[in-house]
């Protein structure tokens, strides 16, 4: 990564040369940069070259936006209406000053259009599917849903969902990545708009590292490092190295396991190639092979992660982390700000220890591996359903004016504050991207792992694929009921079952 | 009412009197050795679950763990039970809707299985066994296999998102064992009492309200306990049919209060302990009518 | 069912041997208890509002394949061919036998504590009272509470049973109790068994309460000894209550979905995966409610042969008592 941001003042023409190199296809390697950073730029729309931490710097603060404006050119101010609205909003696991947006996030919206009269409901990630599903399929589903990106394209497929993009509310796809645009998009029509687009990093416990006679200040660059690091913790110090987590049916899983897989030239389907058609089955090649290997001489062989990563969620990482008992996980640049809120919140001797846990807080890269350094592209859409589906019909005003509302710069920044990048490409040149910027510690870093973001594919089966097959493939080696190579194979049998029932 | 206190019959046991008085029976003192680790296998996990809530986020994940914390903390308490944060609010409304919607569960339970089991017992009408049998095998469904239909159905009915739509479906869930339970009981009761009373001039109604009913009181306080126990405990349905936040019952507060707490286990430990109290109690001051609910209704010799 | 009704059989005219006059004849009899019905009629009517929809609803799904990009209205009639994927699905027999593992573990446990504590609790002596309210407890603790606690003692990193079983240097490591194949089914079987002995007990203490006490006396002033006295006399007396105990633990245990649901959710790696938990996930975790239904319609045939001997043992001597 340093070699772009070297290249920051280039950064704008390559960018362009960059766009025609790869749309041409065979004049990628005439651009200059690694032809595996091209590859994802490809899928996710983020220009490597161009989205350096320097260049964000550089665009934040510098246009000014007039959200009431751009709302009510949508939908009138004295428009009177109702609507449902479900999202994953902040948990308790959440730092404080998300509470405090989500609360901001309801009272601007109820200033700006008060004669909505608003039904939310803040599910939690997991929960949320499940709890969708039925509701469509009982005609009880909400007007508008803010979904994980992995999840939309499955209610999209089964036309469930209206037909609704950025034109809808006045913006255009220009807008938003192109990536995050794809996980909207199914058959060529739109069924979303993006909200926020994420990715992780590694944290890590710098006096951990120290007291392993690691460099605390640099994290692991290759996965086959890491999986060293973790082990040196364990036997130096007796703390957990590596946050695994191994759960399934829950979303943490993949945004932890998907990068190692990915990074190893793995993955579920070709999602991590060039051009990926979704075909081709990936989880049982060398690669993907080499990657749950790691993860087995992790749990089983050296025994340095938590034992407990076959039932934990990642939330169940903070705790050991912020009281000194684990060495580095993969997770979102609000996990600094937990961190800090947990230290506030500590008294006694708790405090001293989490006090220093903050202070050796340090955050980096994603390890690479032998193909790319990867991160999933996360994030996520409001779609609007259908309104056959919708408990007391659609009021497509109402579902205009909150989206219009929530992916416009202003909110789309606020909202993603501390955890992720605003859905709408402009919320980067606004001054909260600014006081973002300057505020939020490693926020940077997050965003300099952009270019190496992954979506998850764009298939209906994604769901399955990520969330039970893929984490199932991961337990069965941890808990050695199969040999790596009978996980993966059984995985492929069932992703290919899966993909052919179409 | 004359049987209501503990007799003291009771005492009589397939070890009698005479045993007693060998002081080194050797059974005697394999039942208490038995009843001494039973005790601590059924009271541990209780203590250790009060013993955690009293913790600081920090002291549950020490390894080894502080048996006994140092610093304990009524702090998770305080949180759960103080209308002033939103976690408090939170938790006393689904701590109030559970014993809403389990009053009325239990309420509407007793209302309709009383004249069921009484006329399971009482009269001969045809398909009488036949509706019985019926009864009694609702408790064959597996309750989760329903989950979707009875989601569609409720929507057809307009209760999704309702109490209703609980208090409809734990409704059925504690019937069967009610009308079995009171039905034995009015088995038992002579037929003769009604009928003494209805000679001296009552209506049937009326010998059913003041010479069946104070005699199967037990029974019906053991079904009473019995559907509210169920009601309260149950999730998956909660889970399933209630949306709103104000509408969500405890089990399904509890989880959530989980998922997003992470692993503030002491708050978790909290809330399964204020959970767990109002039931317990319950349970301890009712358990005599239990116990003898159980001889008369369900253990016919 | 199949059960016939004995009152219909009552008074059958002597001369009538045709079909029509014995129909109008019940139908009369019908109409004379017609007040009769009105009794059982909320609680008939709850049921079947509850249950008849549900139980055609998955019957008549489980013909269709719902694959998880169709709506459910585009549904494929693929005849019984689900049942043949049920039937055949490795996941289904390791399901199945984890289920009976569960299933006859828990009950076997649970009923054997609980009678023993019965027959300990069973006479006089000070804290009694005490004693059966505590041991009581756990049966009333909500299942979710439950779960969360002893997934908690269980926890493979903090657990305090692991913490235990180091400081007491039976093991190295803390054990590993949800997180391995091995020892998942026996930790939930532990927690089962926690939460339903003090009903087998309460159940088994009510049927002690049956066992006439001059018999007992009778038979130690002819020389039995205390195991003579038990097998004699108590077995015989509480057999009926032992059935129904036993199998009312039976249909509960078949029916579990929450402890294991929150413990593990069926893992790792299916490794405490039964039947309903299996439902489930294939119901809304992989959103296959064809095949769900399926598997339910193949569970409620199983169920109905066991609701025979359920109804027979719930129904025992009721016809004696009011033939």
């Amino acid at each position: 990564m340093s070699k772009s941001k070297d290249d920051g003042i280039l950064s704008r023409p390559l960018g362009r040369r960059q766009f025609m190199a790869y749309t041409a296809g065979a004049g990628v390697a005439a651009a200059g940069l690694s032809s595996t950073a091209l590859a994802q730029a490809s899928k996710t729309g983020v220009d490597p070259a161009k989205w350096t931490a320097a260049y964000i710097k550089s665009i934040a603060g510098t246009e000014t936006y007039d959200t009431a404006a751009e709302c009510y050119k949508v939908v009138p101010k004295d428009y009177k209406g109702r609507l449902t609205y479900w999202y994953f909003g902040p948990t308790q696991a959440s730092p404080q000053i998300e509470h405090d947006l989500d609360k901001q996030f309801w009272d601007a919206f109820k200033a700006m259009y008060p004669n909505i009269q608003v039904t939310a409901l803040n599910l939690n990630y997991n929960e949320m599917i499940d709890k969708l599903r039925t509701s469509a399929i009982g005609k009880a589903a909400p007007m508008v849903v803010r979904l994980p990106i992995l999840a939309g394209v499955e209610f999209a497929a089964k036309g469930q969902l209206m037909e609704f993009g950025p034109e809808s509310v006045g913006y255009s796809k220009d807008e938003f990545w192109p990536g995050a645009m794809k996980s909207v998009t199914w058959k060529g029509k739109t069924y979303g708009v993006p909200t926020n687009n994420e990715t992780m990093a590694l944290i890590w416990n710098a006096a951990l590292f120290k007291a392993a006679g690691l460099d605390p200040e640099s994290p692991p660059a290759t996965w086959d490092d890491l999986v060293a690091y973790s082990k040196a913790i364990k036997d130096k110090t007796g703390k957990n190295g590596y946050g695994m987590v191994a759960r399934v049916n829950a979303g943490n899983t993949p945004f932890r396991f998907m990068p190692q897989l990915w990074a190893f030239g793995g993955g579920a389907l070709d999602e991590a190639e060039e051009n990926p058609t979704y075909k081709s089955i990936f989880v049982n090649n060398d690669a993907s092979k080499k990657a749950l290997q790691a993860s087995y001489d992790m749990y089983v062989r050296d025994k340095s992660v938590p034992t407990s990563a076959l039932t934990n969620t990642q939330n169940e990482n903070q705790d050991p982390f912020i009281a000194g008992n684990l060495g580095m996980m993969i997770a979102h640049p609000s996990e600094y700000a937990v961190m800090l809120d947990r230290a506030k919140k500590a008294t006694g001797e708790d405090k001293k220890v989490a006090d220093e846990v903050v202070a050796n807080m340090r955050y980096g890269l994603i390890p690479k591996g032998a193909a790319r350094r990867a991160v999933v592209f996360g994030g996520s859409n409001a779609h609007v359903f259908r309104p056959d589906l919708v408990d007391g019909g659609l009021d497509v005003n109402a579902a205009k004016a909150i989206i219009a509302f929530a992916t416009g710069p202003e909110w789309s920044t606020k909202m993603a504050w501390v955890s992720s990048n605003p859905g709408n490409l402009r919320g980067f040149k606004t001054k909260w991207m600014k006081e973002r910027l300057e505020t939020i510690k490693f926020l940077d870093v997050t965003t300099s792992m952009l270019p190496n973001g992954i979506p998850f594919p764009v298939v209906p089966q994604a769901t399955e694929i990520m969330n039970i097959i893929v984490p199932n493939m991961l337990q069965n080696v941890l808990t050695q009921k199969m040999t790596v190579a009978a996980a993966a194979d059984t995985a492929a049998k069932q992703i290919k079952e899966l993909m052919n029932e179409l | 009412m004359s049987g209501e206190a503990p007799s003291p019959s009771s005492g009589r046991g397939w070890v009698s009197e005479g045993v007693r008085k060998r002081k080194r029976d050797p059974w005697r003192i394999a039942g208490n050795v038995f009843l001494t680790v039973l005790i601590i296998f059924a009271a541990l996990p209780m203590v250790w679950m009060f013993i955690t809530s009293i913790k600081s986020q920090f002291a549950a994940v020490q390894y080894p763990p502080e048996w006994f914390p140092r610093s304990p903390t009524l702090d998770e308490y305080r949180r759960l039970l103080l209308p002033t944060s939103e976690v408090g609010r939170d938790f006393l409304r689904y701590m109030f809707n559970s014993i809403w919607v389990s009053f009325a569960t239990t309420v509407l339970g007793v209302v309709v299985a009383v004249p069921a089991a009484y006329a399971f017992s009482r009269f001969r009408f045809p398909g009488r066994n036949l509706l019985f049998y019926s009864v009694l095998l609702r408790n064959m469904f597996p309750a989760v296999v329903f989950l979707m239909p009875l989601f569609i159905m409720m929507r057809w009915m307009g209760l999704v998102n309702t109490q209703f739509s609980l208090i409809l479906t734990y409704l059925t869930f504690g019937l069967p064992l009610s009308i079995w339970l009171l039905k034995g009981f009015y088995d038992n009761i002579p037929v003769q009492l009604e009928q003494a009373a209805r000679i001296d001039g009552a209506t049937r109604f009326q010998a059913f309200i003041y010479i069946v009913m104070p005699l199967s009181s037990p029974g019906i306080i053991a079904t009473a306990i019995y559907s509210f126990i169920m009601a309260w405990n149950e999730y998956v349905y909660a889970l399933t049919f209630i949306n709103d936040k104000s509408r969500l019952t405890l089990p399904v507060g509890l989880q959530r209060f989980f998922a997003e707490y992470a692993t503030n286990w002491p708050g978790l430990m909290a809330a399964s302990f204020i959970m767990s109290v109002p039931v317990v109690v319950m349970f301890l001051i009712l358990q005599k009518y239990f116990v003898k609910a159980l001889t008369e209704g369900a253990v016919k010799s | 069912m199949t059960l016939a009704t004995p009152t219909t059989t009552i008074r059958k005219p002597a001369s009538a041997g045709a079909v029509r006059p014995r129909k109008l004849n019940i139908l009369q009899r019908i109409w004379k208890h017609r007040h009769d019905y009105l009794y059982v009629l909320p609680s008939i009517g709850v049921m079947l509002l509850v249950i008849a929809y549900p139980v055609y609803y998955t019957v008549y799904l489980s013909f269709f394949n719902t694959p998880p990009n169709l709506a459910l209205e585009d549904k494929i009639y693929v005849g019984l061919d689900n049942y043949w994927r049920v039937i055949t699905a490795e996941s289904v027999h390791e399901a199945t036998w984890n289920t009976w593992v569960w299933t006859l573990w828990s009950t076997f446990l649970a009923f054997v504590i609980g009678f023993a504590a019965a027959l300990a609790l069973n006479h006089e002596f000070r804290g009694r009272g005490l004693l059966r309210g505590t041991l009581l407890v756990p049966y009333v603790i909500s299942a979710v509470a439950a779960a969360y606690i002893w997934r908690w003692i269980f926890h493979s990193d903090f657990g305090v049973v692991g913490a235990i079983s180091v400081a007491l240097g039976i093991t190295e490591r803390p054990i590993n109790f949800l997180d391995n194949v091995d020892i998942v089914m026996p930790s939930l079987i532990a927690v089962n068994v926690w939460k339903e002995f003090p009903f087998a007990m309460i159940m088994m203490l009510a049927g002690l309460q049956t066992v006439p006490e001059q018999l007992l006396r009778a038979a130690q002033v002819d020389g039995a000894n205390a195991w003579q006295r038990f097998w004699h006399v108590t077995v015989p007396h509480v057999k009926g209550v032992t059935l129904v105990t036993v199998l009312l633990l039976l249909v509960t245990n078949l029916n579990s979905f929450t402890i294991p649901y929150i413990m593990t959710g069926g893992g790792p790696a299916g490794a405490s995966e039964i039947w309903i938990t299996h439902i489930y996930q294939i119901a809304f975790g992989r959103i296959r409610f064809g095949l769900a239904s399926a598997y339910s319609v193949i569970l409620f045939v199983i169920m109905m042969g066991m609701g025979y001997f359920y109804v027979r043992a719930l129904t025992r001597g009721d016809d004696r008592s009011h033939g």
